[in-house]
């Protein structure tokens, strides 16, 4: 559905000294520097597919959405969306596409929500029926009509993006592409947009692509990343196998034990060296350990056997981990994991 | 909506006044250094400015083409209203402040809430903020564009003394200018076309400041009208004071004393619109 | 290709309704505007007024020639602000804040997808009115007698003006895509064009060939107003030309531009 083949993006940027001196030198000279924002990224996102596009700022994420709405045409490389070279095909492209950018308006200023759609139903031709079927959607799911005949500049910001995100929609594009989408929402509304984006994926298989600062929205509706660090590809593939990337992983237990949780902790760091062993709340204790050092079943077969556990749980890894640690740099190198007490055992 | 109380924004504890300019000075750089960045807009600030008064003075010399050289209609020669004319655009470019669009877009966008936190008065950030205008104007369009007349038409040269008094008289009317451009944007206040009031202001400005036609050519009904009103200090009475069309130091201070005077009582007027401004803003929420 | 622009006609007609639909919404606004262009061009008249106090013939026309002029100049230019104003916003801020991106993703031409944003400034009616009121008024004054080819070709002549002012208004906002901002060359366009509200004969002959042949405000109004004054065919047959030669350009500075905003983006 959406291919990008060695993407490459060069910007010229012209380079400003700060300060009144520096503007008035650049009054009279002006020197450039060509920076790549996007460099060499290779994709293919099936059809249906819900994609989370991340990447810390500046990593080329806009500049790869802008070339795949067809806003921007490639250094070099091709993107196909659709079959269609989006910056070459613009108009055919608008057809199929809805798109969203968080920061940027796509509504008519000084025209309400209802005029604006009035005349997106015109623009895209959209069929009757589906229009009906739509607004109606949006009445239910984004309490439009909410909105009623405010201009869209007088709106709040999380009345716009409702607005904005209907807007993306209305045409039932195959492809949509939300940059930023939820910023402005409150945790209400925001349930609302994961509902909606999830109905019209089951209804009419809409692929997604998605790009967030929040973790929450790219867990609860995407179901594949695409990691990008500095203009590159660093991951792609299920949220489960991004997650799985961590390198820490957590155990929390309960115990019948009378030992003081600040001993028992100790006693877990120097049974296990390289964990973390802290209190936690409800007298509880949280066990951190490194993957590369210990599997899960190491360390529980040592908690079992040092402990009387009443309850155990093992959260799923911190998305916000796993890519701060993506975005610092490269993964570590796996280490052979020294087992200084407890089973040997083969992996988790 | 929370009724929030407003910083204070006009009053404060005393500072002294070198300390106070100083606080201002930031906002007069910045000013320049966001002008600086259009480089180009200079030159076609000088293409208007020159465009605009080949206009008239092709027009008003074709009036006195056939005058006699002792003076035609109004007491002007071709020359001396040939200099009238020009000045008079160059006065304009003075004038060009931008503060009406830069407040009136401020008051629509709401970013007047965020200068209101700021410890400073908005109107004073905004007459630092034009200063480094006024002056990158005079200097970058103002005299090439007289350079380029001097070399194409014949002009009068003024008396020594008379170019002082327009110098203190053209200082007075940046004043006016910036006044008149501060009461325009805050109309940003009560209506969204500012694009419209800034249109009136502009043409009627241009008129009754005697810009496009000298306040002495006017009918008398006409002319009473435009003495009458403030604008008549931006233009017609430092020219009048340019070529020497005064009858002795009398009427030189009188011409002064009336420029002052609107400046005070614009100053006045703007600052009691600022505060009801302000107290409504206040209802409004923001 | 007959039915794109069908599409787009039509669509052109839905949001001039719309247009219309937010004009009682704005009223105040619009009165406010056309007052503004009422104004304005109501001093205007009164310059020309002034001047013709001193002297009774202004480079060989007279004043209700003047003001026949100055009447007609405001028809092609009011109708080019009913439709194109929106121009103005690409000059001053829309490649500048990056928001020109919109009109590419929407499957419309861009540049209609531009214009549709206001697809209607009712700001303009007021130079239309005045406009209107002046050719009428100094034409009986005169008593003016227009032959049936004349009166035929007369629309024809405002629509010609209308898209010379509309090209010289997009080839420099078009501009702002190479330079972020234009409008300060916008004011610079718009002021030149002032010199077409006044008789060329009074203008140093440089003044008229640039006019004339290079920014061509002379065919919005002087070479007309000399054809429906004397009958005095002249230039006005090259006014064809010359609107589709500034059409033409025009489309392609703006053409060039997208493609230079698609490389740069904002």
């Amino acid at each position: 559905m959406i291919v990008a083949e060695n993407l490459v993006k060069e910007f010229r940027l012209a380079e400003r000294k700060p300060g009144l001196a520096g503007s008035l030198a650049t009054l009279f000279t002006r020197k450039h520097r060509i920076v790549r924002a996007v460099d060499g990224v290779s994709f293919t996102l099936p059809a249906g597919s819900k994609t989370a596009y991340i990447g810390a700022n500046g990593a080329g994420k806009s500049t790869t959405i802008k070339m795949l709405t067809g806003i921007m045409t490639p250094t070099s490389g091709r993107c196909l969306v659709r079959g269609i070279e989006p910056y070459r095909h613009r108009k055919d492209n608008a057809r199929g596409i809805g798109v969203v950018f968080g920061q940027r308006s796509q509504l008519w200023w000084d025209l309400s929500v209802p005029d604006s759609f009035r005349i997106l139903h015109r623009i895209y031709e959209i069929p009757g029926p589906v229009y009906r079927r739509n607004l109606a959607l949006y009445r239910e799911l984004l309490d439009i009509d909410a909105l009623g005949t405010t201009p869209v500049r007088q709106l709040s910001l999380g009345q716009r993006m409702r607005a904005e995100i209907a807007a993306s929609l209305l045409h039932d594009p195959p492809v949509v592409f939300w940059d930023e989408p939820t910023i402005g929402l409150d945790m209400v509304l925001k349930d609302a947009v994961r509902h909606l984006v999830n109905h019209v994926h089951r209804e009419l298989g809409t692929t997604v692509v998605l790009t967030s600062h929040d973790i929450t929205d790219i867990a609860a509706i995407c179901d594949s990343a695409l990691v990008v660090d500095r203009g590159r590809v660093v991951h792609q593939g299920s949220i489960r196998d991004l997650l799985r990337t961590a390198d820490r992983r957590s155990v929390l237990f309960d115990h019948r034990d009378t030992t003081a949780p600040e001993r028992a902790c100790a006693g877990i760091e120097q049974g296990l060296p390289g964990v973390s062993a802290s209190p936690a709340e409800d007298g509880r204790i949280r066990v951190d350990y490194p993957v590369d050092r210990f599997t899960s079943r190491q360390v529980l077969a040592f908690l079992l056997e040092r402990f009387d556990l009443v309850d155990c749980y093992a959260p799923e890894p911190d998305l916000e981990d796993v890519l701060r640690r993506i975005y610092g740099g490269g993964r570590p190198e796996p280490v052979p994991a020294e087992i200084p007490c407890g089973p040997a055992a083969g992996g988790a | 909506m929370n009724r929030s109380p407003l910083p204070e924004v006009t009053s404060g504890t005393p500072v002294r006044p070198a300390a106070r300019v100083r606080h201002y000075l930031p906002f007069a750089t910045a000013g320049l250094q966001s002008l600086l960045q259009y480089r180009s807009s200079f030159v076609t600030t000088g293409i208007t400015a020159a465009a605009g008064a080949a206009v008239s003075v092709f027009l008003w010399r074709a009036v006195y083409a056939g005058s006699p050289p002792g003076g035609g209609p109004g007491g002007f020669t071709a020359g001396s209203i040939t200099t009238y004319l020009l000045m008079a655009q160059i006065l304009q470019i003075l004038h060009a402040n931008r503060v009406d669009d830069e407040v009136a877009a401020e008051v629509y966008r709401g970013d007047v809430a965020v200068m209101l936190v700021r410890p400073v008065s908005y109107p004073v950030v905004r007459f630092f903020a034009c200063l480094p205008v006024v002056a990158a104007n005079a200097v970058l369009v103002g005299v090439p564009v007289l350079g380029l007349f001097t070399l194409l038409v014949p002009l009068t040269v003024p008396r020594p003394a008379d170019v002082l008094l327009f110098l203190v008289s053209a200082v007075l009317s940046v004043l006016l200018a910036f006044l008149v451009n501060l009461l325009t944007g805050m109309t940003g206040f009560v209506t969204t076309n500012t694009w419209g009031v800034r249109m009136v202001k502009q043409s009627v400005v241009a008129f009754f400041a005697g810009q496009l036609v000298p306040l002495a050519l006017m009918p008398g009904p006409l002319r009473a009208l435009a003495s009458a009103l403030p604008f008549q200090g931006m233009v017609d009475a430092p020219l009048a004071l340019l070529l020497g069309r005064y009858d002795g130091v009398a009427d030189v201070a009188g011409v002064l004393a009336r420029q002052l005077g609107w400046v005070a009582g614009l100053t006045v007027l703007s600052a009691v619109l600022w505060r009801a401004a302000l107290s409504r803003l206040e209802v409004l929420g923001g | 290709m007959t039915r794109a622009l069908w599409r787009h006609v039509r669509l052109a007609f839905f949001l001039g309704g719309v247009g219309l639909h937010r004009l009682s919404a704005y009223r105040v606004d619009f009165v406010l505007g056309a007052g503004a262009f009422l104004i304005r061009v109501g001093l205007q008249t009164a310059v020309v007024g002034l001047v013709f106090r001193q002297i009774p013939v202004l480079g060989g026309w007279s004043y209700h020639e003047v003001l026949f002029l100055l009447g007609f100049s405001l028809l092609p230019r009011g109708l080019d602000h009913l439709f194109t104003d929106q121009l103005w916003e690409l000059g001053r801020k829309l490649v500048q804040r990056g928001e020109f991106h919109r009109y590419l993703i929407r499957p419309v031409n861009p540049l209609f997808s531009l214009l549709s944003e206001r697809f209607f400034h009712p700001d303009a009616l007021g130079e239309l009115a005045v406009g209107t009121f002046l050719v009428i008024w100094s034409g009986s004054s005169i008593g003016l007698d227009l032959t049936p080819l004349q009166w035929a070709v007369a629309p024809l002549l405002v629509l010609c003006g209308a898209l010379i002012h509309t090209s010289v208004k997009l080839l420099f906002a078009s501009l702002s895509f190479w330079t972020v901002t234009s409008l300060p060359s916008m004011y610079a366009a718009n002021q030149v064009s002032e010199f077409a509200a006044y008789p060329l004969d009074i203008y140093h002959s440089s003044l008229r060939a640039l006019l004339t042949w290079v920014l061509p405000f002379a065919f919005t109004s002087y070479v007309p107003c000399v054809y429906l004054l004397t009958g005095a065919a002249g230039l006005v047959v090259w006014l064809p030309v010359v609107t589709a030669g500034a059409l033409a350009l025009a489309l392609a500075v703006w053409r060039r531009g997208v493609n230079a905003y698609e490389m740069t983006g904002s």
